[in-house]
């Protein structure tokens, strides 16, 4: 079992409508503890494919693996148990609840016996949000929205661990001090794999990235390779200018 | 006078608070406008007398009058399995018919329709099978008891309302500290969210319909002991059900008590100044009221 | 013979006018998905207005002011599109099934101040006289049937054709964009709300007008011709003739009214007359389960739309979809 890969897919076809596929067929392959990034221009089909994967995006086709699992047809709060935990862009936390309350409601999906200690656990990972439990999340900044998704997401201690473009909309500082935690995450021992837009930041803590174009896996490498490739200028700068400087 | 309106007022806004709690849970959860919770009130109602009617033929022991209440261990025994097969009820037509919907992805308005379709065939199903003819859990007459300020209630309208009470209490603690309460207001702020977070939906929904159904169980015995049983005492319920939901905010177990005693006590004062044959339109004055001035109720969220 | 001409022309007049109720719930739900469960109220509304507009000097209520049958048509028009743009007003800019409440609300009141109104309405007792088109051939049977059915007949095709005429025009188009794409709706924003209250209050028009046309077609009025179960027998004409489509709203309500007219005699014959409360809340269930039914197996209704509308309703979605992607 150990010499299952992470995650994979094979052959992957999603979307929102069945004749029109937004994912066409992505075979990847993601290793123990590696650090991926999905980088490809905008509207390649990389949140369509990291949602599929989570299982809020249907799947047409083809198969997803986890640690060597079929979990193509999992219902999506199956997948949680199943060691899968995903980070959405944009709402990823529960606004009208309290901080402590979202991580209280992740950890429901435990053991009784295991809750506690892993509240304390994230507490202590994330002090800013431990100093007030009863505040509304709602009420939270940018940046600490993003923290306590990523506790959310990581009290149940996912093999994996999927974002969707977690640096969307921070302020550059914050942008770094997101990606210093992940690079953190990862190190303890969690796979991760990251959809960005930040190409710079994202290929600066990834092992590898991954290029998608049209709903399919165009270029794959190693991170520092990728940084200087000739291939993203081009996807990027010529056909998203605005976009290179994100 | 005024004493006893206000007493007139609360007993039967405990009353609409109670059922305005299933309404304003099953709203916000399962976003739309129920038409059919009506029609579980009354059904529950129907459920609880054939069952404690049966208790009490078998066994007539359970029929006699416990301590100062009108009634005996048949109707409590009834309510708890009125409870059980509203719940079994609601749990149906869910799997009959909005879930189907909900799985197709039908709108808001879709739903409300199909809410409607039920009402009308759950009512008359009962007008099928009862008759339109008053019903009642006893026979055994009640003597109002002076309370206050020449205020009087019987022992059976106290026991409502502080049975009301003490559900509030209860809800807003089962939402508030445990694990499944946590669950339903999650999925109510975001299904897909709540999914990722590892809440199983489904089994939340149905938690839900079992919730409401229940409530809307002690609202049907509630009415059916403090006034009488007829197929259409849940639909003339409703729209005082659905002023007090969405005055209270939807999704707000207290405000929606709050707004049932509320607006039972301004039914109270328009019988006690207007007139009785107005009282049904008072809940349409405040649903006015509040749509125009504060839409998202004295406890909601803006934009809610 | 020729009773049977006379019954026929009177159950054709009569479902006619509630042909009419259902073109003007086609405009609100078939073609805007809009969900008013207060028919009855809007219809209630027309035939009072209209009643006390046109009936002569009555000492023990207020009016009668004797006024001809259009203008009490019109007016019963002009009252129920003021209190459908009222209702709208309010709750169609707030979450889409508030209207559905409002609506259902609006009935409640709208029977309870028939009833109570005494002085303006005659409360339980109703108010009779209302002048009958033609009401000089009353002493012939045949003659009056054919006329009022031709009366009513073209109020019918007069309606249908404005409608028709709307639903094909830029108006028309747009509320089947915005019923059927919520992000066409939202990318008209506030203008898609005020096309949302103008087709509630041309369809409420439209019920007021039924209302008076029905009232003025039997003569007599009464609380008891506006209660809920008015507006499920329009539903349920809707539903089997097809949201959505004015020829099959038509074709629906007079089905349905057959049906209903057949099972009513029906059951007075054959069941006991201490039965026949409970055979007709049977017939209720059927429209109840019907509608469900409906919903669950046939979306379009049992006629549907035309195909010529549902293709641009298509298209109208997929530029939508386009836009947003």
């Amino acid at each position: 079992m150990s010499e299952a890969p992470a995650l994979a897919t094979r052959g992957l076809v999603a979307g929102y409508e069945r004749d029109l596929p937004i994912v066409r067929g992505i075979d990847l392959t993601i290793g123990k503890g590696e650090l991926v990034a999905i980088l490809g221009p905008n509207g390649a089909g990389k949140s369509t494919y990291v949602k599929a994967i989570a299982g809020t995006v249907p799947c047409f086709g083809g198969a997803i693996m986890l640690d060597g699992k079929d979990i193509t047809a999992m219902p999506l709060h199956q997948r949680i148990s199943a060691g899968l935990a995903f980070v959405p862009q944009t709402e990823n936390i529960f606004a009208s609840l309290s901080i402590g309350e979202n991580l209280q409601l992740a950890a429901d999906v435990l053991p009784k016996a295991l809750r506690a200690a892993r509240l304390e656990k994230m507490w202590a990972m994330f002090p800013d949000l431990a100093s007030r439990p009863a505040l509304r999340a709602g009420q939270l900044s940018g940046g600490q929205r993003q923290m306590l998704a990523v506790a959310r997401a990581l009290i149940v201690e996912p093999q994996v661990l999927i974002l969707d473009e977690p640096s969307a909309g921070l302020s550059p500082k914050i942008v770094s001090s997101v990606f210093a935690m992940l690079q953190s995450i990862n190190r303890s021992g969690v796979t991760i794999l990251l959809v960005e837009q930040n190409v710079k930041a994202a290929l600066a803590i990834a092992d590898r990235g991954v290029i998608l174009v049209e709903g399919q896996l165009r270029h794959e490498g190693n991170a520092a390779q990728l940084a200087t490739d000739p291939l993203l200028a081009e996807l990027y700068l010529g056909a998203q200018p605005e976009k290179a400087s994100a | 006078m005024i004493a006893q309106m206000l007493m007139d007022g609360l007993i039967a806004g405990s009353m609409i608070g109670l059922g305005a709690i299933g309404i304003t849970l099953t709203y916000s959860i399962l976003r739309f406008a129920n038409f059919a919770h009506g029609e579980l009130v009354s059904w529950a109602a129907y459920f609880a007398l054939s069952v404690s009617t049966a208790l009490g033929t078998a066994l007539p022991g359970l029929s006699a009058s416990l301590g100062p209440f009108s009634f005996g261990w048949s109707l409590p025994l009834g309510l708890i399995a009125a409870m059980a097969l509203t719940g079994l009820l609601a749990l149906f037509a869910d799997t009959l018919l909005f879930a189907r919907l909900r799985a197709r992805g039908a709108s808001t308005i879709i739903l409300v329709m199909a809410g409607f379709g039920a009402a009308l065939t759950l009512r008359s199903l009962l007008e099928f099978i009862f008759t339109s003819k008053p019903m009642y859990f006893t026979s055994a007459l009640q003597i109002a008891r002076p309370l206050f300020a020449g205020a009087r209630a019987t022992p059976d309208q106290l026991l409502g309302l502080g049975l009301a009470v003490a559900l509030v209490a209860a809800v807003h603690l089962i939402l508030t500290r445990t694990a499944a309460g946590r669950a339903m207001r999650a999925v109510s702020e975001n299904q897909a969210l709540a999914g990722l977070a590892g809440i199983d939906v489904a089994k939340t929904i149905r938690l839900v319909w079992l919730f409401g159904a229940s409530l809307a169980a002690v609202a049907g015995v509630m009415a059916g002991l403090l006034v009488q049983i007829r197929p259409y005492m849940g639909h003339d319920l409703l729209l005082p059900l659905f002023a007090a939901a969405i005055l209270g905010g939807i999704g707000s177990v207290p405000g929606a008590m709050i707004a049932g005693l509320i607006v039972g006590l301004a039914e109270a004062a328009c019988v006690n100044f207007i007139g009785a044959e107005w009282r049904a339109a008072v809940s349409f004055f405040i649903l006015v009221a509040i749509l125009l001035l504060r839409p998202q109720g004295l406890f909601g969220k803006a934009g809610a | 013979m020729i009773e049977l001409i006379s019954y026929g022309a009177f159950f054709l007049t009569l479902a006619l006018t509630y042909a009419i109720m259902c073109l003007g719930l086609n405009v609100q739900w078939g073609q805007t998905g809009l969900f008013n469960v207060g028919v009855a109220g809007f219809v209630g509304i027309g035939a009072y207005v209209s009643a006390l507009l046109t009936t002569p000097d009555a000492p023990d209520r207020f009016g009668g002011f004797d006024l001809p049958i259009a203008v009490g048509w019109i007016a019963a028009a002009i009252a129920a599109a003021l209190a459908s743009a009222l209702l709208g007003a309010m709750t169609l800019r707030l979450r889409s099934d508030y209207l559905a409440i409002a609506t259902f609300g609006f009935a409640v009141v709208v029977q309870l101040a028939v009833l109570n109104l005494q002085k303006l309405t005659g409360g339980p007792f109703g108010i009779s006289f209302i002048p009958r088109p033609f009401g000089a051939l009353a002493s012939d049977p045949l003659v009056f049937g054919l006329c009022n059915l031709a009366v009513v007949g073209a109020v019918t095709l007069a309606v249908y054709g404005a409608l028709e005429h709307l639903m094909r025009s830029p108006w028309g188009r747009v509320l089947r964009a915005i019923r059927e794409d919520e992000q066409a709706a939202s990318a008209l924003g506030k203008n898609a709300t005020v096309f949302r209250l103008q087709a509630f209050a041309v369809g409420g028009a439209i019920m007021g007008l039924a209302g008076a046309v029905q009232g003025h077609f039997i003569g007599y009025i009464s609380p008891e011709g506006y209660v809920p179960i008015l507006t499920f027998q329009v539903w349920a004409m809707l539903i089997v003739g097809g949201s959505g489509n004015n020829r099959g709203a038509i074709a629906g309500a007079i089905l349905v009214w057959a049906i209903w007219a057949a099972s009513g005699a029906a059951l007075a014959a054959f069941i006991p007359a201490d039965q026949q409360a409970r055979a007709s809340a049977l017939k209720i269930v059927m429209i109840g389960v019907a509608i469900c039914l409906v919903l669950l197996l046939r979306p379009r209704g049992l006629l549907g739309e035309r195909a010529t509308v549902s293709r641009h309703v298509e298209n109208a979605g997929d530029h939508a979809k386009d836009k947003a992607s």
